[in-house]
């Protein structure tokens, strides 16, 4: 082995990092370990200048193994990876040290304990860089293919978006018919277009495009492989079909909370917002006096967030009911009035206009429906009402699908506490899962109205198409390796391995466990196990784990 | 990706316009991505933390900053602007005006050797006018293209003709006082904007007191201030007496739902108020904070859960109420006046400090950009679109993304910019 | 063995990238504060950590292990945590063996979003362990006599058996053999820890022998152990090929190691 050169580079994150720690002794320390030949402290190691700063030390210092000592890898592995390639060095010679996430910012008051814990992690961290080995990627290719699940508005924008851009989409729906949600709904809030319109432009669009296929009445019975090679099995009735799909987008919408036991609901004289859509859809509402309660079932311990569409649903089903029966009294109660933006606080201004009551609620008084009458304790009054009602009307929340959590499981994604698929990052990733190749868009994410829902099927589709316009993937190198030498051929990693990515196989040496390097996660629960120890996980090698066991004492001493 | 299909212009750099560049490019799509400022970056780069998670807004941005730098189909024209557009959908031809720098991008290295010497000290934009800069400087510390910039209104030398002792201290040669604005054209498929919003300004509403009483801010002073990298290092210090505030009110809805400034919601402020008074209790365990809202908005994913954590763990309380006005005590402390509607009563409280959380309004010069795309404006002056087809602008071929479409939060900027790139896509690739 | 005053516990931890080691960087990104004697080693999965490495954190003195995983239901690779649960589980075993607290070594689940539970859970571990005292602080051993039984403990679990019955527990308990028998879990948990016991007796004796030979008398002494265990161990190692018979004093047998593995 040639001599091993390391550089550091401990970043004071601006004050992040350096309010807490000393960071130029943490600089200091580190060149005085092994194999450490430079060293270097940064304002910011993550920005165009400190990335500057790391190349130029790799030329001119002939570094072959880079620490970066900041952040969490979590978000920025892949940044300094990408710059250690681009300076000519292999990317898995590059090791990252955390002390910002787990040190800095969790020991903000205790700068000498913490310090040495920073110092500490950057032996370990250096430790394990000299260890590291050169890894290559490896290419796969990508069906030019890609599986929409859910044939709402959602679903159809994004099918029709991936056709538009020349790829192939297989459009599954578990109803006899696309449109999802807006089959259920009358009018469309802002500007009360009706949804079935929508839904027949939509419907003809993807019936007039030929890379579309369309399987209603269909569910996704299974799913294995990985991103560009995902073999999907369709259940449709009696028959099942397979695709071969590069991206998987998921669309499969939510539903609306049913207000079981609350508020007296009967689905008569009490109702849900979608059974009153109904009923204004086939003109079959005749009340005088209508009470709306607003965050039946949200807003509680239980389920605490807010659904964001009940607000804007209720002025839009208040004025329809004013527009066909002007003289009906139209009471809201509300808790408050969740109306973002530019289109629909004009809307709720609209709304005032028509002679609809506002009346505000607090959680702490509830409103009570008797028989006949609402009564609500009106806070900016300070008093107690009596509404006398023909119906009530219950806005509650949008909610999971209880099969979501299944689907979840085939695909081997997340969802949240309350059932929604969970993205892979809050603000920067707010449509792709964090499994490759598969994303989300619409209600199944988060409760949305139709332009966010569309918004986001673009998004969607426009990240799907970013693997499918290029045509292979790159896999990590992270995977396991067999030694055949000393692999028994007993079968416990294939037993192990849940992504079926290491098999035994026949060899001259006779039976030998084989992995499939594009399968395999690099989970590394086959080689923990091996009873042989003949399984090795590339850059999570026992040796690389074990030097990073530094006892404190030493660190100190 | 065919070698054929055109390229697609961006304009703007904040996080919409970066995601929407990055997701062309990555398509294989060449993209021109356009900034009027020196650096690309925008609102979020001005931010310390954003909701609902805190995290650390450069933190996450710099990656990509850095990735759209350096990626190949992706060409940077900071410091440019939008002359005219001709042509349609599939074929336009845009008029590029590189406005000099006055500074050799691939020479310069950042060394601030020159902000060091120079003579001129004018208000910074970026930290809000909170703090003096020169008049050659970078325009924020991680910003991209990391190089120095030459402010030709406040320059000696391209006012006066005199100093130049930036070009003399440079040891990279680095300073060229003979560049020209240059007028560049391209052709593109596929126009994206992206252009963000401004912070309205609330002078106008006399009884806030804004611009009057030093210790009266708006929100992004607010944000710099609390920003570890900001003019006071993350201290939230009082303008007047350099003492850190400990009470604070944040009064909503300043120039919003409000029928003589805008009469829409800016979505946001409900949110980024909550996170502003976290943050200063994180700083400070002695802050108390005081919002005073109309209706409080929190419906994103997570985001009643945040609002709810604020109330409980960082000593915020939440006042329905409409602050009528805002006066100051002898010791330039703001006293805001409200009535308390869930009560009816009038009350009033003093503060060590006010902030006020500004609409988010379209940026000034949108009617003349509106006019050279051929687009139409709003009643309030955002660009136009569908509610039930968002992306798309009134002119086929040119799409729409972030808060220059209307006030919206980062993870829906960054949802419509990766939309808005697909429907660019769709349009340079048929 | 007297608890020093101002003693900190030295503790690492090995977290999944996924969940546990996610769930860390929202307890800082959300500033929850804990104490500084926990340090992080970063796999992408707990099932990684196989417990030879966690039993040679011990041999070079830590004094307080983690290993935390996804919530179970949730690991990003499926089943990851199960292995992680039943590797580490059985690890406590040994430490029993050993003599050492088990309660040194934890095995938990944290999630992304939980940040202000893991900063919980460290702060508490850490109290825990402050009050075990430093590793070792529960017997009255030589600092070298405790790093050879963990060797022996470490040495144990790198051997085919116990990593082999490890492997195959669910398979045991919850499906069929080919002779369509089942393991009841109380049955298994059984023969689990006598495996253990047994395999660390075994290593220890190995440990004990050196390059000599030695008689059982011999070998009880050095371990503590009645001669009636020895020769049943020694009988086990013959078989496994690990020692054999290199000549006769008096009555007894002289054993030496083979060098096998």
């Amino acid at each position: 082995m040639s001599e091993v050169r390391v550089g550091v580079f401990v970043c004071h994150c601006g004050t992040n990092i350096g309010g807490f720690l000393d960071v130029p002794g943490l600089a200091k320390y580190a060149l005085s370990l092994p194999h450490v030949v430079f060293s270097q402290d940064n304002l910011y190691t993550c920005s165009e200048a400190g990335l500057t700063e790391i190349k130029n030390a790799i030329a001119k210092k002939k570094l072959n193994r880079v620490v970066v000592a900041s952040c969490t890898p979590r978000t920025h592995e892949p940044l300094f990876r990408s710059t250690c390639k681009e300076a000519g060095l292999n990317p898995y010679l590059f090791q990252f040290v955390n002390i910002r996430d787990q040190c800095s910012w969790v020991h903000m008051q205790d700068r000498e304990r913490a310090t040495e814990k920073a110092k500490a992690l950057i032996r370990m961290g250096v430790a394990r860089a000299v260890l590291l080995r050169p890894l290559e990627e490896t290419e796969v290719e990508v069906n030019p293919c890609a599986l929409v699940i859910g044939g709402g508005i959602a679903g159809m924008t994004s099918a029709l978006s991936l056709a538009n851009l020349d790829f192939e989409v297989k459009l599954v729906e578990k109803e006899n018919r696309l449109g999802g949600t807006l089959n259920s709904l009358y009018k469309l809030y802002p500007t009360h277009e009706e949804a079935s319109k929508l839904v027949q432009s939509k419907t003809e669009e993807i019936e007039k495009n030929s890379k579309i296929e369309v399987l209603t009445s269909s569910e996704v019975k299974e799913v294995k492989g990985f991103i560009g090679n995902y073999d999907v099995t369709v259940r449709q009735g009696e028959k099942e079909r397979l695709f071969k799909v590069g991206v998987i987008i998921v669309a499969t919408g939510a539903e609306t909370l049913k207000p079981a036991g609350m508020y007296g609901y009967d689905g008569e004289t009490v109702i849900t917002q979608m059974e009153l859509e109904r009923m204004l859809k086939e003109g079959k509402f005749d009340a005088d006096t209508v009470v709306m309660i607003q965050c039946v079932g949200a807003r509680n311990e239980k389920r605490v967030y807010c659904s964001k569409v009940c607000c804007p649903t209720a002025l839009k089903n208040a004025m329809l009911i004013k527009e066909a029966n002007p003289d009906a009294q139209v009471f809201v109660l509300y808790r408050d009035m969740v109306t973002h933006g530019t289109k629909y606080e004009d809307y709720y201004g609209k709304a005032r206009e028509t002679g609809i009551t506002f009346i505000k609620y607090s959680p702490e008084r509830q409103p009570v429906v008797e028989n006949g009458s609402v009564r609500v304790y009106d806070e900016l009054l300070d008093e107690e009402l009596s509404l006398p009602y023909d119906l009530v009307v219950l806005s509650t929340p949008m909610v999971a699908h209880n099969d979501s959590a299944d689907l979840a499981q085939k695909l081997k994604v997340p969802v949240d506490e309350y059932g929604f698929f969970l993205e892979a990052h809050v603000k920067l990733r707010p449509v792709d899962f964090a499994t490759d190749g598969i994303y989300m868009c619409g209600c199944a994410h988060w409760p949305a109205n139709v332009g966010e829902s569309v918004s986001q099927a673009y998004g969607a589709a426009s990240r799907a198409s970013i693997p499918l316009s290029v045509g292979h993937v790159k896999t990590e190198p992270l995977i396991a390796v067999v030694d055949e030498d000393e692999c028994s051929g007993c079968g416990l990693c294939e037993l192990t391995c849940p992504f079926k990515a290491i098999r035994i196989e026949e060899t001259e040496k006779g039976r030998k466990a084989k992995v499939i390097a594009a399968s395999c996660k690099g989970c590394g629960a086959c080689g923990a196990g091996c009873p042989e120890k003949a399984i090795t996980m590339q850059h999570f090698t026992d040796k690389q784990l074990l030097a990073q066991v530094i006892p404190l004492a030493e660190v100190i001493s | 990706m065919d070698e054929k299909s055109k390229a697609v212009l961006v304009i703007g750099g904040g996080i919409a316009g970066i995601q929407a560049a990055l997701d062309l490019g990555d398509m294989g799509i060449k993209v021109h991505l356009v900034e009027k400022k020196p650096s690309i970056g925008g609102r979020m780069a001005q931010l310390d933390k954003t909701f609902p998670t805190n995290d650390c807004s450069i933190c996450i941005l710099a990656p990509k900053l850095a990735d759209c730098f350096r990626h190949p189909n992706i060409t940077l024209h900071t410091l440019s602007e939008i002359k005219e557009v001709t042509g349609q959908i599939g074929d336009f031809s845009v008029k590029l005006r590189k406005y000099a720098r006055f500074v050799d991008e691939e020479k310069c290295v950042n060394c601030g050797d020159c902000t060091a010497k120079c003579p001129v000290k004018v208000p910074d934009e970026f930290d809000m006018e909170l703090r003096k800069r020169e008049a050659i400087y970078p325009y924020y510390l991680q910003g991209v293209p990391a190089v120095m910039t030459i402010d030709r209104e406040n320059c000696l030398y391209l006012t006066r003709g005199v100093c130049r002792i930036c070009e003399k201290i440079c040891t990279r040669e680095a300073i060229d006082f003979e560049q020209k604005d240059t007028d560049v054209m391209l052709n593109v498929g596929a126009i994206i904007v992206a252009t963000g919003f401004v912070p309205f300004d609330p002078s106008g509403i006399a009884q806030y007191g804004y611009k009057r009483y030093r210790n009266v801010i708006i929100s992004l002073e607010y944000e710099r201030l609390i920003c570890a990298s900001g003019p006071t290092g993350g201290h939230l210090l009082r303008r007047s007496d350099n003492k850190p505030a400990e009470k604070i009110a944040f009064v909503q809805c300043v120039g919003s739902r409000d029928f003589k400034n805008n009469r829409y919601c800016s979505s946001v402020c409900c949110m980024h108020a909550t996170k502003e008074a976290m943050l200063a209790y994180e700083h400070n365990p002695k802050v108390k904070s005081y919002i005073f809202y109309i209706d409080l908005r929190a419906a994103g994913k997570g985001f009643q859960e945040y609002v709810a954590r604020g109330e409980q763990k960082y000593n915020i309380s939440y006042i329905r109420g409409r602050a009528a006005k805002i006066t100051e005590d002898h010791d330039e402390n703001p006293i805001v006046w409200y009535e308390e509607t869930l009560s009816s009563k009038t009350k009033k409280t003093t503060v060590d400090l006010a902030v006020l959380a500004t609409s988010l309004m379209p940026r000034r010069n949108v009617k003349e950009l509106a006019k050279v795309l051929g687009v139409e404006l709003d009643e309030y002056n955002f660009f136009k679109t569908d509610p039930l087809n968002p992306l798309d602008t009134t002119r086929p071929g040119i799409f729409v993304c972030g808060c220059c479409r209307e006030p919206t939060d980062i993870p829906e900027s960054v949802a419509q910019a990766s939309g808005a790139a697909e429907r660019a896509a769709e349009t340079v690739m048929r | 063995m007297i608890l020093q005053e101002s003693f900190e516990p030295d503790i690492l931890g090995f977290l999944c990238n996924w969940c546990s080691y996610a769930g860390a960087d929202l307890a800082g990104v959300s500033r929850f504060q804990y104490p500084p004697n926990l340090r992080i080693i970063r796999v992408m999965c707990s099932a990684r950590v196989d417990p030879t490495i966690v039993l040679e954190a011990f041999i070079r003195g830590l004094d307080g292990v983690m290993v935390l995983g996804c919530h179970p239901g949730d690991c990003h690779y499926m089943t990851g945590n199960y292995y992680t649960e039943r590797r580490i589980k059985t690890t406590k075993k040994v430490l029993k063996s050993v003599e050492l607290s088990p309660e040194r070594l934890l095995v938990d689940w944290v999630s992304a979003s939980e940040g202000e539970r893991f900063a919980t859970l460290v702060t508490d571990f850490i109290g825990r362990v402050r009050k075990l005292g430093p590793l070792g602080n529960e017997i009255d051993l030589e600092p070298q006599q405790l790093k050879t039984r963990l060797t022996a403990a470490k040495e144990a679990f790198a051997q085919q058996r116990i990593r082999w019955l490890v492997g195959r527990e669910r398979e045991l308990v919850e499906d069929k053999n080919v002779f369509g028998d089942k393991v009841s879990q109380e049955e298994f948990d059984q023969l689990m820890l006598q495996t253990v016991e047994k395999e660390f007796a075994k290593r220890r004796i190995l440990l004990s022998m050196g390059g000599d030979s030695f008689s059982v008398r011999e070998i009880a002494q050095t371990v503590g152990a009645s001669p009636k265990e020895v020769l049943r161990n020694i009988v086990s190692l013959e078989r496994d090929g690990l020692v054999s018979v290199v000549g006769i004093e008096g009555n007894s047998p002289k054993y030496r190691k083979t060098g096998g593995r």
